[in-house]
């Protein structure tokens, strides 16, 4: 309330007019030179001044100027910017030229918006419309290859599955390297929200089609407002606004097939049978008699190709529905949408709703309020896949279980029921006991998971403007997110057999309001110093409340809900936190005569989570400016006629990251827990007082230019981000009993660095044709430069089981870690592995234990490799160049529109290829078949198949045969369109385009696993590029409409 | 124009000033401040269960490390060949990564902690009188004994898997680092192993001094079976001197809890006995005179997922391990009529019958008590030091080993005569363990304290001699990766 009371004493202060003798009026009508219609909404301005109006409905304005004013300025987003002398004249009619290489576009700066060619900071820009029509469930996923510095990784084809973003490399290593993502000026939750295994991103509750802009802030320059959540990049997202002239009503939608590319050639049952026994008759111990193909029902011989019984062919279907207008005092955007998909994988789907308001209102002439209000139910189910974080060993997971299982076992026995036998899969009268493997088809059919979102993510506002150029801002927001997570685990078989099958229901409600004031006061001085300054406060809330309960023992199979009849209930559980921030932040940017600019801008951040006495940190950043091309002696100089835009930038500043601090970080704690039926305190929690902000140090060098009348328009930058007081969980000794082996430390440093090159052109613009390219390129090099004292790295597992990764110093965060393995022994077919002393050695599993490591020398019997001891660094998997590359081209009413995107420079521990290879009774691709080594002197890469051997193949540990180049360039989207105009008929239809797409059309890569571009560690710093057990991407073929009123 | 800069400005400073201090200082709902941990009895008491809690864990007490030591040695076949399960440890081709290998390790340290934590924190409000009226001198003292007791079998338990016999050398083997202090910042990564006979010092230290401070006994059954108290302290002494080769002083703790004659009883403090049905040790509510000392479970406090013994012992589970039959296994040699047979529960595997112990019943909800010691090993220790200390076969030893012997088949009692020598007696009796504590994680102790091979079973590699480095369990890479003065086996 007290702030507020200070707003308006702030208005009494400043309320005092300048007043401008006005003694002509002058008026007119603007249009548009292409098609001669009215254009409401242009700015006319006298120059120099902030005196000016806007064209009402009809396009037409009047405006008194002072006797002085000697020039008006027309400008209107899209169109070219006009200067008129006025003269004698008190009428001025113009018509505006659509401006095609628009630079002069606005850009979403942290609380407020600037000119894009004022703007000092590293900034990328990607408009809604670039990605509303990809067929996706969030906006992120489509970012791909749109933005220089920005990385997109979609873990895989797993509905909704959060894709991972990098700004400029990975800015930490024990927290996150996640961006802020702030919509309309609420920084909104992000991460998966389900607590099952339907995949749940919190930012597929706002509707791509809504919206307007994404910008993404990079250098300290542009994020520095964001302060101490800014060290990973910002992501601004704006959402539309109606604007002047008639109602606009659009209608897009799409139909769909998705379906998953690039999955494994397994061996059918004749090949496995055969494969299998050769390998039995190496190690004739293993089982008691050979395998065979069972027969079905039919008498036919059983040859499941379980891919088939996990994948199928989605259908997706998109419906967005906007009515968008403005009258002089109020905008209105209105939005229906609905998006319904069937992923490739069975059982996988993705329900969204929603309904958005964005509304703004004059109230009078000085105060403005206005709404965002957006209201989303989503709906995620999804069988097991494997593929998120943490799963990649189960043996429900889907994605395993679509190659892991032999081809002579049938999803149903010969009376028609499911083949299992326990919690696995029935193996048919095989030689092998118990396959511990789940029969997919069963628990797919039987077992569900869902996770439903319900959102309300709002922002009211009111701008008080009591003289020209001072926005008096208050704003508060909230993002309410009710996450139901919904489990049922038949007991038939599977997971939940031994209990008796078990349903789980976890509610989680994350709610946080900000509420931010602002002052923003843009004016000139002496005509040539144009000054803007903002100050603000900010306060942001957060609580996250979650509790969940789970029974066993099913009292009839009736029953598949939580709330059916259960033998037992669990002790279920919960969580509850909060947290708090409190901000003071400040701009002030200045140029001379759009020739000489400077910013800074600095944030002040206490944050709840840390101890007294650290609960304060301050950041800030600058930036310089000299835009050349703006210099008289350029303008008409060669240099002038070359580049119809120069502008030179350097920005720095220290920004902080704070996604490592839990809400009690700085807390020693005892948490409770039973002993039998009696209450017990551990103590669970080494807390650090000491704990503080990472911080980052950001430097930026960029050159902004365009060439031939801005028809190529292309920025360059250099950045080096150098991150200090790094928080690690450093790791403790085990035998130190430290509740979690790890205590939060500020400690350790790396850096990033790297060039990004953007590059726009309007290749082709003349008669009927048009070809438009965006390039862009970035490369980063990241390297670890210190880690805790004593700690020489940190050991990345993946999914708990596979330790597969190693954080060193000297290194990129992260690396692939492993033994390093020579091929294959011609000779013997044995797996050769490398030792630290340099020693080569073989591995024969069918020997006794003591000689199954031999010297490849023949000099007797090897220690086994230790990991510890033998294993390297094996490759980075950081793509050290990455981007993306899209063409446009129109010919008349054709539209043909072609995205690349590209990663280059990194390693993949393909560890699904340990599994495909593993000669247990698990199933091999067609290549094991085929090339594995049979006789002496056989060159290949697959060793002598001996049953059981879990070794040679790199189950056991990470061995360097599995590590791949990831390398690719991927058609992301390729998509078709033709656009009826100027429909006649009833309906008044202005514009129809009718389109064809392909999503993930296609990959050019030399890596033998589904697809380089996978995480089975989603957001995981220390363990990236780990494909393990994932399902495949998917690619989804699309037809649609967009329909204009 | 001055005064719009003025204005901001004044916006300024009281915006700096308007912070809201309460929203700043969130006091967690769900976890305790360590400074009120030892607020009240109630909560004190929490801390000792506590640490029983951290000694149940699904990786140590609770099931992991009775299954380990079981599934070493010869008497089980696994099921599954799953790798989370136990199958390396059956197979001997553990390695330092292996999670097991790191997870009981780490288990074992987090409970040693939580003990020293405790202690310290206790003995500081203790001495500085802060606990007056808050709990007695004898509570005290009894917590005390708790935790160390506790602490003493820890670090007993973990020099089965990762250290030598005190056998092979009196101890001169790399131990096992000493934590001794509580453990909440990042200071004193690296320390360096003690030898076995020193960690058996503080082991022997730490179980006098508990046994000095020890409560007699409690006022339950279930209290008396879940929580220590001071004949437990020397029932586990039994034990420790055994795997010491002290068979004078396993004599003298034995004498305390055993009566000079049978039936075999203590007669001080908790008077532990055999339970005269085999079967109804392994019942509901497992708290007999036999039960030393066990883990409790109810529904809502289980061992978790793949922990428990029911998952390793039951027919039902995918994963369990069945009996290996051969020559020598505890299955070959129990007698049909044995009470210990009989208990066997039949399972299927690949289409033919195969056995499982039959002590662990529950599968659904899995709350079979998880035994940690019982009476008739103390009985059997008894037994066993008097032969193996005086070097000959009297009355006394063969009647205690009788006694265990023939509660479950009655027609098979021994004589002294029967023994053709101390070696004779010696095997009787290891066979005896064997049958008597089949899936109770006792066998591969045995093996490893007498320096017995490891033998061989079918489908896996040969047998195991105390010279291979299989022998015991390699130290764990997340130690030797931090604690650069640690060393492997």
């Amino acid at each position: 309330m007290k702030k507020l009371t200070l707003f308006l004493v702030c208005i009494l202060i400043v309320g005092i007019q300048i007043v401008n003798a006005q003694v002509k009026s002058i008026s007119g009508a603007v249009t548009s030179k292409e098609d001669g219609v009215s254009i409401p909404g242009v700015s006319v301005l006298v120059k120099g001044t902030t005196l000016g109006t806007v064209t009402d409905i009809d396009g037409k304005y009047i405006l008194g100027v002072p006797a002085d004013a000697k020039v008006l300025v027309f400008s209107f987003i899209g169109m070219k910017n006009m200067e008129v002398e006025i003269g004698d004249q008190s009428t001025i009619n113009l018509s505006m030229e659509t401006d095609v290489f628009s630079v002069d576009e606005v850009v979403v700066v942290g609380y407020g918006v600037q000119q894009k060619r004022d703007v000092t900071g590293s900034i990328s820009s990607v408009k809604g419309e670039d990605i509303k029509l990809m067929p996706v469930q969030s906006f992120d996923q489509a970012l791909q290859g749109k933005a220089a510095g920005v990385m997109i990784t979609m873990p895989n084809g797993v509905l909704n599955n959060p894709p991972v973003i990098r700004v400029r490399g990975f800015n930490s290593i024990t927290s996150s390297s996640y961006p802020l993502i702030v919509v309309d000026g609420v920084p909104v939750f992000t991460g998966d929200v389900s607590s099952n295994s339907a995949a749940s991103n919190a930012l597929g509750d706002i509707n791509p089609a809504d919206i307007l802009s994404m910008d993404v802030l990079k250098d300290a320059s542009a994020t520095a407002i964001y302060g101490s959540r800014a060290a990973n990049g910002v992501i601004l997202i704006t959402t539309k606004r109606g604007t002047a002239g008639k109602v606009k009503v659009e209608y897009d939608g799409f139909f769909g097939y998705t379906e998953p590319y690039r999955i494994f050639e397994m061996m059918n049952a004749d090949q496995y049978v055969e494969h299998k026994n050769r390998a039995l008759s190496n190690n004739p111990t293993a089982l008691t008699s050979n395998f065979f193909i069972p027969t079905d029902a039919n008498g036919d011989p059983i040859n499941t190709n379980w891919a088939d019984e996990v994948y199928q062919t989605g259908f997706q279907q998109s419906h967005s529905l906007s009515v968008s207008g403005a009258t002089a005092a109020t905008s209105y955007y209105l939005s229906l949408g609905y998006l319904d998909q069937e992923g490739m994988i069975k059982k996988n789907t993705y329900n969204r709703k929603n309904a958005r308001l964005n509304l703004e209102h004059k109230v009078t002439k000085y105060l403005k309020i206005g709404a965002n209000l957006t209201i989303t139910n989503s709906l995620n189910a999804a069988p097991n896949t494997g593929s998120l974080a943490g799963q990649a060993f189960s043996t429900a997971g889907a994605g395993r279980l679509a190659f892991v299982l032999a081809p002579n076992l049938a999803p149903y026995k010969n009376d028609g029921t499911y083949n299992t036998a326990g919690s696995a899969i029935g193996n048919m009268g095989q030689p092998v006991a118990n396959y511990g493997y789940y029969n997919p088809v069963a628990i797919m059919d039987l077992n569900s998971y869902t996770a439903e979102n319900d959102r309300v993510l709002a922002n009211l506002y009111a701008t008080l403007e009591p003289i020209k150029g001072l926005f008096l801002k208050t704003a508060f927001g909230i993002d309410n997110l009710g996450v139901e997570s919904i489990s049922f685990l038949t007991g038939l078989t599977g997971d939940a057999y031994s209990s008796n099958g078990a349903a789980t229901n976890y509610f989680n409600r994350l709610n946080r309001w900000t509420w931010s004031n602002t002052a923003n006061y843009d004016f000139t001085v002496a005509d040539k110093l144009n000054l803007g300054v903002l100050v603000g406060e900010e306060e942001q809330y957060t609580e996250g409340n979650n509790w969940n309960g789970s029974k066993t023992n099913v009292a009839d199979p009736f029953f598949t809900t939580y709330q059916g009849s259960w033998v037992t209930a669990g002790m279920g559980g919960g969580g509850q936190y909060e947290n708090y921030f409190i901000s003071y932040f400040g701009r002030l940017n200045a140029n001379w005569d759009k020739k000489y600019y400077i910013e800074g801008s600095i944030r002040r951040d206490g944050f709840s989570g840390l101890a007294e006495g650290m609960k304060y940190g301050t950041f800030g950043g600058a930036s310089a400016m000299w835009n050349i091309s703006n210099e008289d002696f350029i303008k008409d100089g060669v240099i002038g006629e070359t580049f119809s835009d120069l502008r030179l930038k350097a920005s720095f500043g220290k920004v902080g990251n704070m996604s490592g601090i839990g809400s009690y970080a700085s807390m020693f704690l005892y948490g409770s827990g039973v002993y039998g039926a009696v209450p017990t305190w551990v103590f669970t929690q080494a807390g650090n007082p000491d704990l503080q902000w990472e911080t980052s140090n950001k430097y930026d060098i960029g050159l902004s230019f365009g060439l031939l009348k801005d028809r190529i328009q292309v920025d360059l930058n250099w950045f080096n981000n150098d991150i200090n007081d790094l928080i690690l969980t450093v790791p403790q000794s085990p035998s130190k009993g430290v509740p979690g082996n790890s205590i939060p430390m500020n400690i350790g440093s790396m850096y990033n660095k790297g060039i990004e090159l953007t590059l726009t052109s309007y290749n082709f613009s003349k008669g009927d044709f048009t070809w438009t390219t965006n390039f862009n390129i970035s490369t980063v090099k990241n390297e670890v430069t210190e880690l805790a004292p004593g700690v020489t790295e940190i050991v990345g597992v993946t999914s708990g089981l596979e330790t597969t990764s190693r954080t060193m110093v000297g290194y990129p965060v992260g690396n692939i870690f492993g033994v390093e393995t020579h091929g294959v022994d011609p000779q013997t077919g044995r797996r050769i592995f490398l030792l630290a002393s340099g020693k080569e050695i073989t591995y024969s599993h069918e020997n006794p234990a003591a000689s199954r490591w031999q010297y490849l020398d023949g000099s007797g019997n090897a220690p086994a490799p230790v990991l510890n001891v033998d294993g390297k660094v094996l490759g980075s998997p950081i793509p050290t160049m990455y981007g993306g590359l899209d063409n446009t081209f129109t010919y008349k009413n054709f539209d043909m529109a072609l995205n690349l995107t590209y990663a280059m420079g990194f390693e993949i521990y393909n560890g699904s290829k340990a599994g495909l290879r593993d000669q247990r009774w698990w199933n091999n691709t067609v290549e094991v078949y085929e090339t594995a080594w049979r006789a002496a002197g056989d060159i290949t890469s697959i060793p002598k198949p001996v049953f059981n051997d879990n070794v040679s193949n790199g189950s056991t540990m990470v061995i360097s045969e599995n590590v791949e180049k990831g390398d690719y360039l991927k058609v992301r989207n390729v998509s078709l369109g033709y656009t009826f105009k100027k429909l006649p008929g009833v309906l008044e239809i202005s514009r129809v385009r009718v389109y064809a797409s392909i999503f993930n059309a296609y990959v050019f890569t030399g890596y033998s696993g589904s697809d380089p571009e996978v995480s089975a560690n989603g957001n995981s710093n220390l363990t990236p590029g780990v494909d393990r057990n994932t399902v495949p991407q998917a690619r989804t073929y699309s037809f649609g409409v967009n329909v204009s009123f | 124009m001055k005064n719009i800069f003025k204005g901001l400005f004044i916006i300024w400073l009281f915006v700096l000033g308007s912070c809201s201090t309460e929203l700043l200082d969130p006091v967690p709902k769900t976890a305790l401040g360590e400074l009120q941990a030892f607020d009240n009895k109630a909560r004190i008491e929490g801390q000792v269960n506590g640490m029983y809690a951290m000694v149940k864990s699904g990786n140590f007490l609770a099931g992991r490390f009775q299954v380990y030591n079981d599934i070493r040695a010869e008497n089980f076949l696994p099921k599954s060949t799953n790798l989370v399960t136990g199958y390396s440890t059956w197979n001997h081709s553990v390695v330092s990564s292996t999670n097991e290998v790191q997870n009981l390790w780490g288990a074992v340290y987090a409970d040693i902690n939580a003990i020293n934590i405790f202690l310290e924190g206790l003995d500081t409000k203790w001495t500085a009188g802060e606990l007056e009226g808050i709990i007695t001198e004898a509570e005290y003292k009894q917590y005390k004994s708790e935790a160390h007791s506790l602490r003493a079998i820890s670090y007993f338990s973990m020099l089965q898997l990762y250290a030598q016999p005190y056998a092979k050398n009196n101890g001169a083997s790399p131990g096992l680092p000493l934590r001794l202090r509580a453990y909440k910042t990042g200071d004193e990564n690296d320390m360096a192993r003690s030898t076995v006979a020193e960690v058996y010092t503080q082991i022997l230290k730490d179980l006098n001094d508990a046994e000095g401070l020890a409560i007699d006994k409690y006022s339950t059954d279930l209290l008396n079976t879940a929580r220590i108290h001071k004949n437990t302290i020397i029932a586990f002494k039994t034990r420790v001197y055994l795997h010491m080769n002290d068979f004078a002083k396993v004599q003298t703790e034995a004498a305390k809890i055993v009566s000079a004659a049978a039936p075999f009883v203590a007669s001080t403090g908790v008077p532990f006995a055999l339970t005269p049905i085999f079967g109804d040790i392994w019942k509901a509510p497992y708290t007999s005179k036999e039960s030393i000392l066990s883990m409790p479970f109810t529904a809502t406090n289980l061992a978790g997922g793949q922990n428990s013994l029911a998952h390793y012992n039951h027919p039902l589970s995918s994963e369990s391990y069945y009996l290996n039959e051969s020559t020598g296994t505890a299955f070959a040699m129990l007698n049909a009529e044995d009470a210990r047979k009989k208990l066997f529960a039949t399972g299927d595997v690949n289409k033919k019958t195969v056995y499982f112990s039959g002590k662990f019943k529950e599968f659904t909800v899995q709350t079979d008590y998880a035994p940690v010691i019982r009476y008739a090993e103390v009985l059997l220790n008894y037994s066993e030091a008097i032969v193996r200390g005086g070097n000959a076969v009297n009355q006394k030893a063969v009647d205690l080993l009788n006694a265990v012997r023939t509660r479950s088949f009655a027609t098979g009692a021994y004589t002294v005569d029967g023994f053709a020598s101390v070696d004779a007696f010696k095997k009787a009796i290891l066979d005896e363990r064997s049958m008597e504590f089949l899936s109770e994680g006792i066998r591969n102790m045995d093996l490893l304290r007498t320096l017995s091979t490891i033998p061989g079973k079918p489908g896996a590699p040969a047998a195991v001699e105390p010279t291979s480095p299989a022998y015991i369990w390699p130290i764990p890479t997340t130690e030797l990766n931090i604690n650069k003065l640690m060393t492997g086996n």
